[in-house]
């Protein structure tokens, strides 16, 4: 069994033994004590059922006694540890560190750092392993208890206690933890680049030295970042893509676009004179609007019946390009070639023809279409007639305010919805490198993975699992600013925020999130 | 006249029996990083036996690797701190000096230390060898037991047996490195007694900001305390407190307290997450505000669903 050790009980009913300053106190083992330690149980009680309404039964009295002495026989037990099995270390006030006087245990791999030839730790990690039974502290070559590392190695120069509450918590549950140093973080244009840290130790202990802690601007830790070959966010990824597939696409369509017009231009500039074209064939006169003369033209109609004609008169030579001299055609040959029979009709049908032509208006007869020289006028004549119902009506697009899309322009459905989207969305990364650092809000902690300890490297920790930022539920909440903020310093390592409530902590974290779209084009 | 007399001498006894009550224990508040530890085993009973839960910090010295039970220090909710401060039943500890005492102190202090750790070595090896012995011993004893020559064999067997024991007197060695050392959870120094405390009492560290959103959370623990309930902090509730019927080791909270002043306009949408918050862990959302004549008005919110 255990005790908590001898004392000098303050309320003793006699008083003739009191002096003015109090009894001394201590709950220091006896040896026999200790040695007896060697047979604890290392298990804890668990705990039973809860009961909801305090009844003043017998029963529950009795169990909230069992609870009680439980819990005060598991509070009251001290630290009982093998020498052999302690790691001795002594406290260096000046420079807020603990420097290891016997070899370091397994701890080695995840915790402390070498200077000066000498193992040290962290303050955070000192107390740490001193809670765990693993380090003896000596500050002025006397041992020093829990309390003394709490009020020493705690402090706003080091780590505060909520800071050492998230800490000791990541701690037990098995992650490997360490300070957030934001100069060894490689910056995102190094990423990009995927330079390799540069190792060098030498440089970096001295930036250690004279750099500070979590608490203040600069912190210092001594794990170097490699530079993650990962790429960046998804999105800008996605977008980047994207604007890589515009550029190809829109010259493909220009060049189809404008060799099409530059074959309708080279191709129909001789044939169509308006008065705008200023050019001018050398074939056709100067003077005003010129028209075809199409009685003048002969198209020959070799499958009508009534043409007798066997040959093809030669076509005017000033139409032709050049000195290009063209005989009489022959047109016999081709006649032979064409299915001159008549065509036989049942009389449904011909009488189908003929109503079909009846009712067949001749557009020809239209004189607004006889008015149009070409074929741009004769759309816009269609547009005016037929503008009102669909299409683009005067008052809408007439005006400074025009409606987001032409109706009768094809879209695809994407690029509709993106033309909608008047809110644009963001990610969490815009504009987040121009906001500068406060005090308030910063990152702590680089937490790694508990599975990776066996290959952990402290040279070399790889990219952290989680950063930490502690805040407390008495503060204020982190605002777009501030997540912004911390997630730009974070690099592409999500940031968690851990709220400390007196001696619970909850986990929180920020994710960027993308509204999914349906439509793919 | 006999009956007076007589009444008058029980007074005598009564009220000097009144005047000797056994003060309360003053515990011992330690400032770490300005928030208040209590270290001292004592000093945790004592505080528990006033209805003070406080919250546990460090790492369970038995099962330091896990999360589930921790250990000292304790940490006072700035309400119970108060309380205590109040009650003149806490008094801040000073820090450990840094200079140890003097020069001179320190050295003496270290030879202390030296002295005792020899010691238990001494009685440890003890100790260890008489352990050994016992084991030796036993297993000696056992396997002769149920031997068939028992009978004859026994005065061989004693010889055997003492030649063992004195084999092992002779070689044994306690090794330095088995020795069993403590490591103290708390600091060793002075406690206080109930003279001192008013001369404490002056010397508190003025810490705590003064607004009135402290001031109502303060008014509301005091009150609920008073009628007899166990508080605990509720941020992960959404809330100020959290109110147990009894010891939060063997009840479950019935109501979340949201503390503020009267005169403070409250947005619907609070209310509403509230309430929702409460329905959801199945604990009533108690809104606390103290009132003008020194009392405290609750009101509770229920989700009564669509009517």
């Amino acid at each position: 069994m255990y005790r908590t050790g001898r004392r000098c009980p303050v309320n003793m009913a006699d008083h003739n033994k009191r002096d003015t300053e109090g009894e001394f106190f201590s709950e220091v083992l006896s040896p026999s004590e200790l040695f007896a330690a060697r047979s604890r149980s290392h298990k804890i009680p668990v705990r039973g059922q809860k009961d909801f309404f305090p009844d003043d039964s017998d029963e529950q009295r009795q169990r909230l006694e069992q609870s009680l002495n439980e819990h005060w026989s598991l509070i009251s037990e001290e630290r009982v540890e093998r020498l052999g099995n302690l790691v001795k270390a002594t406290w260096l006030q000046s420079e807020q560190i603990v420097e290891l006087q016997s070899p370091a245990g397994k701890f080695w791999q995840t915790m402390g750092f070498s200077a000066n030839g000498k193992q040290n730790l962290l303050p955070e990690e000192a107390l740490y392993l001193m809670e765990c039974g693993n380090l003896q502290v000596f500050y002025q070559n006397l041992p020093l208890s829990i309390q003394d590392g709490y009020e020493k190695f705690l402090s706003s120069s080091t780590v505060s206690l909520q800071q050492y509450q998230v800490f000791a918590h990541l701690k037990r549950l098995g992650y490997v933890v360490h300070r957030f140093d934001p100069s060894l973080e490689p910056s995102s244009y190094a990423r990009q680049l995927n330079l390799p840290q540069s190792r060098d130790r030498a440089v970096k202990q001295l930036k250690r030295k004279r750099s500070a802690s979590p608490t203040a601007t600069s912190s210092h830790t001594e794990v170097q970042e490699t530079p993650t070959a990962d790429r960046m966010e998804e999105d800008e990824c996605g977008r980047d893509g994207e604007e890589d597939k515009k550029p190809p696409e829109s010259p493909l369509t220009a060049s189809a676009g404008t060799a099409a017009a530059s074959s309708d231009e080279g191709g129909g500039r001789t044939w169509w004179m308006t008065d705008d074209l200023g050019e001018r064939s050398d074939h056709k006169p100067a003077s005003g609007r010129s028209r075809w003369h199409f009685s003048s033209i002969p198209f020959p109609d070799l499958g009508s019946r009534g043409s007798s004609s066997s040959c093809l008169v030669p076509p005017d030579s000033s139409l032709l390009p050049g000195s290009v001299a063209v005989g009489v055609c022959d047109i016999a040959p081709w006649r032979r070639r064409i299915n001159l029979r008549e065509v036989k009709m049942s009389s449904k049908e011909r009488r189908r023809e003929e109503d079909k032509r009846r009712r067949r208006w001749d557009i020809n007869r239209d004189r607004e279409v006889r008015r149009c020289r070409n074929w741009a006028e004769y759309r816009e004549l269609l547009a005016r007639r037929e503008g009102r119902p669909k299409g683009r009506p005067a008052h809408l697009w007439n005006r400074e305010v025009t409606p987001l899309h032409d109706p009768r322009q094809p879209i695809p459905t994407k690029e509709l919805l993106d033309k909608l989207s008047v809110i644009k969305s963001t990610h969490l990364l815009e504009e987040a490198s121009s906001i500068k650092g406060s005090d308030e809000w910063r990152i702590c902690f680089n937490v790694y993975q508990p599975d990776t300890v066996a290959d952990f490297k402290k040279s070399n920790p790889g990219k952290p699992y989680s950063r930490m930022c502690v805040c407390s539920f008495d503060g204020p909440v982190p605002d777009l600013r501030a997540i912004k903020l911390l997630t730009y310093q974070s690099g592409d390592v999500p940031v968690v925020l851990a709220v400390v409530d007196h001696g619970d902590i909850s986990f929180y974290t920020f994710k960027d999130f993308h509204l999914p779209t349906d439509v793919f084009s | 006249m006999r009956a007076c007399s007589q009444v008058q001498v029980m007074d005598d006894d009564f009220s000097s029996r009144r005047e000797s009550p056994p003060p309360p224990h003053v515990v011992g508040v330690s400032l770490c990083d300005s928030a208040p530890l209590l270290w001292r085993v004592e000093d945790l009973r004592s505080v528990r036996a006033q209805g003070l839960v406080g919250a546990l910090l460090g790492s369970l010295p038995r099962t330091p690797r896990q999360n589930g039970r921790l250990g000292r220090p304790l940490l006072l909710l700035p309400e119970e701190e108060r309380l205590l401060r109040e009650r003149q039943t806490a008094a801040a500890l000073p820090a450990r000096r840094q200079d140890g005492g003097g020069a001179e102190l320190v050295v003496q202090v270290e030879q202390q230390q030296e002295e005792e750790q020899q010691r238990s070595y001494e009685e440890q090896s003890i100790l260890a060898l008489e352990d050994r012995k016992s084991a030796l011993l036993r297993a000696m004893t056992s396997s002769h037991s149920g031997g068939p020559g028992s009978g004859t064999g026994t005065e061989a067997s004693d010889e055997a047996l003492r030649g063992r024991l004195e084999d092992l007197d002779r070689s044994f060695t306690f090794p330095q490195s088995a020795l069993a050392v403590q490591l103290s959870t708390a600091r060793a120094g002075l406690s206080y007694c109930p003279e001192a405390r008013a001369f404490l009492q002056a010397d508190w560290p003025i810490r705590e900001q003064h607004d009135r959103s402290w001031d109502a959370r303060y008014q509301v623990f005091r009150d609920l305390r008073g009628r007899g309930f166990y508080l605990t902090s509720a941020g992960k509730f959404g809330g100020d407190f959290l109110v147990y019927p009894g010891d939060p080791l063997r009840f479950h909270a019935h109501f979340i307290a949201i503390c503020s002043s009267l005169d403070e306009s409250v947005c619907v949408l609070d209310v509403l997450s509230a309430a929702r918050l409460g329905s959801n862990v199945k604990k009533t959302v108690l809104l606390c505000s103290p009132g003008t004549d020194g009392r405290i008005l609750y009101t509770s919110l229920q989700w009564s669903g669509m009517v």
